[in-house]
């Protein structure tokens, strides 16, 4: 019994590793930009697709994938954000909302297009390695993309606290006027915030890729994880999207465990409208525009 | 567009009897079906408009009635015995009681987050259809059972008999819609869909009227429900509860001209010809074309023309036709969004909007006086009113 239960917290910990890469995004960008990327999932997708070209067509490992998949992804967010996203910026919420979803409904299906909806995997020398401690049972890919996970994060974090691009990021996602005031380039701001957003889902992807498959809708899995974990957390905080993220990864895999295979998200969900239901305050405080 | 009402009654006479004979001269049936699918659409983006258009709450979650109006009319009639014309309403009924729990859950956030925590409870209710193997039949669904020609358990011969019972849902949903856009409730859902805040500062009691509005929207989203399940014959979670039931819903609108009465209507006709027309081009073959298309023409509205196809129109027409100040005469057209609608939205005397409102609270008889005289004040008080919405509110004529 006791068994059992940690073995489904740990494997929900490892997985929550990857729901924070792509929760940190969004809460990043919402901090910041004061919108909400429905297609973050997307950009999951597209780093793993990245990964499993560069892994068949040159043979590069997927987790060493990660120094192209990053900077590409990082550009792109750059070049989405000048051009897409900066127009639609104003106390608007409807062209906000529905541009990032006609983005991630763009990409999907152009990737359901280009690629088919097969499943596509990438086997490495570690793909079916695991470490048994105890009764234990710990993959070693997961482990390495739930350690990758944690450093990015712990980077991420440094690089908000102590630089000066990080400092005028926290400071526009606190009060974007006064930010503003003080002499903050907001373009230049935004264009890095959404780029280091998507630079960390599409890390997420390669790390994803030695075990897990990729197909045009794996996107979708991420993104919905996402989204309860940041609502879960405080909006906009980094920190607290990265303890719910991992709370939701024990949550799935405790519902997974305990209640039926197909029954993880249905307690995701649960804790998401239970939150809504009973601690709204913490939630609906800061408006979501 | 301004045509003036003898006009606008001739259109409406011409276009109801050019729909009502449609059937009559168009015998493909595959036309049939696509024309079907124009006005199947058009009232589930009607429907969605309600509340997404009129009061700006962006919900991606409408397939939950979808759903709900689809399974209980299917599982009234397989397992009871009872007509899905009695379960289209039934559903209609279930859907409005379940938007009561669902929309005190959602209207809690704002936002983008309205817009999830409406995906999460789709994905719930779908969740929970798929784990119901004794009354729902599970994942595997089931079928209707064919009787033929039985009208009065909406089954029929021939596709046009479901052609004129859509159309009739078509017109039901756009005589409410007309309704309530002229009604005082219909300008307090723009003030609410313009700025919240503002709207409840001036006593409309927002939480009321959005969960009024979501109530209707649920009910006649569940109607199309039924009516899918009965023009398919059959009925599983994955259907019923589609995402793309959600994401057509809002699309539509949006393309046409979100907030206003014909727009889902004409986005519908858009979006649905051009799948046609790919289909015929190129086949089902390759997979996720029309969603392609379907984003791209959205991310195009939504950059170039935020007031959609019916808003383009006004202006061409204004533009080119007759030059004419913009005001639209005490009705609410895709003007009013967007930064275009935000700059052009008339400017009148405060006074003016204190008196209108005042006769707009007078309709409304539960209204308390006391609470009107202090709106009034309030309003008068103010000049600079800062919510188109509630300019809206205030051109309402008498």
């Amino acid at each position: 019994m006791w068994e059992t239960l940690a073995q489904a917290v740990i494997n929900g910990l490892l997985i929550g590793g990857i729901y924070a890469l792509v929760s940190i995004g969004v809460t990043l960008i919402f901090g910041v930009v004061k919108i909400v990327n429905f297609a973050q999932g997307e950009f999951v997708m597209i780093g793993m697709y990245i990964s499993f070209f560069l892994a068949t067509q040159f043979g590069i490992d997927p987790l060493v994938s990660l120094v192209v998949s990053m900077p590409v992804l990082f550009l792109a967010g750059v070049l989405i954000q000048h051009f897409l996203i900066r127009r639609v910026l104003g106390p608007n919420d409807m062209p906000q909302i529905f541009l990032t979803f006609a983005l991630s409904l763009l990409l999907l299906n152009l990737s359901l297009m280009l690629f088919s909806a097969n499943y596509r995997t990438v086997h490495t020398f570690y793909s079916d390695e695991a470490w048994h401690i105890g009764g234990l049972y710990i993959p070693v890919a997961k482990l390495i993309a739930f350690a990758v996970a944690m450093a990015l994060s712990g980077l991420l974090w440094v690089f908000l606290h102590t630089t000066d691009l990080g400092r005028a990021m926290r400071a526009a996602s606190q009060n974007r006027d006064v930010a503003m005031l003080m002499g903050i380039n907001p373009n230049r701001v935004f264009a890095v915030a959404f780029g280091t957003a998507l630079a960390l889902a599409g890390a997420a992807g390669s790390l994803l890729m030695p075990f897990y498959s990729a197909y045009p809708f794996v996107g979708q899995v991420f993104v919905l994880m996402a989204f309860v974990a940041v609502v879960m957390g405080t909006l906009g905080n980094v920190m607290g999207a990265l303890v719910a993220s991992l709370m939701m990864g024990v949550a799935e895999s405790l519902g997974i465990q305990f209640v039926g295979a197909d029954s993880g998200l249905i307690v995701v969900f649960a804790l998401l409208l239970l939150t809504l239901a009973f601690r709204p305050s913490g939630l609906g405080a800061r408006r979501g525009r | 567009m301004q045509t003036s009402g003898k006009l606008k009654w001739l259109w409406l006479v011409i276009g109801a009897a050019a729909m009502l004979v449609l059937p009559q001269f168009v015998t493909s049936s595959f036309a049939i079906d696509i024309f079907i699918r124009i006005l199947l659409f058009s009232f589930i983006g009607v429907a969605w408009n309600l509340m997404g258009g009129y009061a700006k709450q962006l919900s991606l979650g409408h397939a939950a009635y979808f759903g709900l109006g689809a399974y209980t009319s299917t599982i009234m009639q397989v397992n009871y015995g009872i007509s899905p014309w009695i379960g289209m309403i039934a559903g209609g009924v279930v859907a409005m009681l379940a938007s009561l729990p669902i929309g005190w859950l959602c209207f809690r956030l704002r936002g983008p987050y309205f817009t999830i925590a409406t995906i999460a409870t789709a994905q719930v209710l779908m969740l929970i259809f798929l784990k119901f193997r004794d009354f729902a039949w599970g994942a595997e669904g089931t079928t209707i059972p064919n009787l033929g020609s039985a009208p009065l358990m909406m089954q029929f011969e021939d596709k046009s008999s479901y052609y004129y019972v859509v159309l009739g849902l078509l017109v039901v949903g756009l005589w409410i819609t007309h309704e309530i856009e002229k009604s005082w409730i219909g300008y307090y859902l723009v003030a609410i869909g313009e700025d919240e805040d503002a709207a409840e500062a001036v006593g409309v009691n927002a939480p009321k009227v959005k969960r009024d509005i979501y109530m209707i929207s649920a009910f006649l989203t569940a109607l199309a429900g039924t009516f899918y399940t009965q023009y398919i014959y059959f009925i599983d979670p994955a259907t019923a509860f589609s995402f793309s039931v959600s994401i057509e819903a809002a699309l539509v609108s949006i393309v046409g001209g979100i907030g206003t009465l014909w727009g889902p209507v004409i986005g519908t006709v858009l979006l649905e010809t051009t799948s046609a027309l790919l289909q015929s081009w190129l086949g089902s073959s390759v997979g996720g074309i029309q969603l392609t298309v379907y984003s791209l023409i959205l991310m195009a509205v939504i950059l170039w023309r935020p007031t959609g196809l019916i808003g383009f129109a006004t202006d061409v027409y204004h533009r080119y036709v007759r030059r004419k100040p913009r005001a639209p005469e005490g009705r609410c057209d895709g003007g009013s969004i967007g930064r275009q609608g935000s700059q052009q939205a008339v400017r009148r005397p405060a006074r003016g909007a204190g008196r209108q409102l005042h006769r707009a609270g007078e309709r409304d008889g539960r209204a308390d006086r006391a609470k009107r005289r202090r709106q009034d004040h309030e309003l008068s008080f103010d000049h600079g009113i800062s919510s188109p919405g509630l300019r809206i509110c205030a051109r309402l004529r008498p």
